[in-house]
């Protein structure tokens, strides 16, 4: 398993993890404000860093050769 | 209610009536035009697919920063969606969200590796001109309502109307705003075809589609912003028409005026601006308004 993967995964249960427990329990506000600003887009992130498909490896190469320079 | 769950309520419901109304928006554009146009949930679709299309990250990409970025996008307007519709908080932390907005769009195209991307970040630091007429009407809100506070200036207007009716020229700079913000704006240098997707062009794949998702909900916010200062108290049945209604004339506007250049885009912004913020300042101390 890679690093990005291993990676996303921690970070998708930190930030469940962390949501979760400010649905359950009532901390301070300013808690709960920092964990939805850095958690929600944290959660949408890790997850679709999990969810995108991967090129096939005969095409990787391909695919990150060179920037879009047009049609 | 939790205030967490008030926060993800929110901001799923930005995400999905963003969404919808931006299909409105192209919807509206292309009937304009006589073409049928793709299905309104057509910008829903997308977003979502784009999270399990196939993504990779081209050589020339300052990585952490090509990703980074997207992650910072969303951030904002997480910020933007806490402080109005769930905090009715002040408004001069959105004229912060637009400001950071503006950095966003200028580091994504920088870190991209692309010319396209590169050339639309020197547009994005052009067209901060969009942001001063937003500056100036926020600060005619404050000298009218006393307040920055949303809550204190829907206070105000419940007691004393709408402002939209007072001080209708600082409306008008913050729909100018609506406008630049809008897709295919006629101001829009920055997503300019001519730079194939401008800023946008390197990310691809699932980084779209989280992008896409800030989108919708940053013209969610943007809208729910003005209705809220400028028309006064709305329930939701009246945020909804009122939003619809802005963004059929945005989708006409938008497809009726072709793109302008930078430098005519940028005058004709801060023309627009000037005479308005002038038009306020000789309304206010006339008498014209109250």
């Amino acid at each position: 398993m890679d690093s990005q993967k291993i990676t996303c995964i921690i970070l998708l249960v930190l930030s469940t993890i962390a949501i979760l427990a400010c649905l359950v329990i009532n901390f301070e506000p300013w808690i709960i404000y920092g964990v939805a600003i850095f958690g929600i887009p944290l959660l949408i992130l890790s997850l679709g860093l999990l969810t995108m498909a991967k090129p096939e490896p005969e095409d990787a190469e391909e695919r990150v050769k060179e920037p879009f320079t047009g049609y | 209610m939790n205030l967490m769950a008030d926060i993800l309520i929110n901001v799923i419901i930005a995400f999905l009536a963003g969404s919808l109304l931006l299909g409105l928006h192209r919807k509206v554009m292309a009937r304009v035009q006589k073409r049928p146009g793709p299905p309104i949930v057509q910008h829903l679709i997308h977003s979502l697919k784009f999270f399990f299309k196939e993504t990779a990250f081209p050589k020339t990409v300052s990585k952490p920063f090509y990703i980074g970025i997207v992650f910072i996008l969303a951030l904002v307007w997480v910020v933007g969606v806490i402080v109005g519709p769930v905090a009715h908080d002040s408004l001069l932390i959105l004229f912060g969200v637009y400001a950071v907005y503006k950095i966003v769009e200028h580091n994504s195209g920088s870190s991209s590796g692309s010319p396209y991307g590169k050339l639309s970040c020197v547009r994005a630091v052009l067209s901060a001109a969009t942001e001063l007429p937003l500056f100036a009407a926020i600060v005619f809100v404050y000298l009218k309502t006393g307040s920055m506070n949303i809550g204190n200036i829907i206070a105000y207007q419940s007691a004393h109307g709408p402002l939209v009716l007072s001080i209708p020229l600082a409306a008008l700079m913050f729909f100018m705003l609506i406008i630049t913000k809008s897709p295919y704006s006629p101001f829009a240098i920055t997503k300019d075809k001519a730079l194939i997707s401008g800023f946008e062009t390197e990310h691809f794949g699932f980084l779209r589609g989280f992008m896409l998702f800030s989108e919708s909900v940053a013209w969610y916010v943007m809208l729910w912003v003005f209705l809220t200062i400028f028309f006064g108290p709305l329930n939701p049945v009246g945020y909804l028409i009122g939003m619809i209604v802005i963004t059929f004339i945005t989708g006409f506007i938008n497809a009726t005026t072709p793109i302008l250049s930078p430098n005519h885009s940028v005058m004709t912004q801060i023309t627009i601006g000037a005479i308005c913020f002038f038009g306020t300042v000789v309304m206010i101390f006339t008498g014209v308004v109250a």
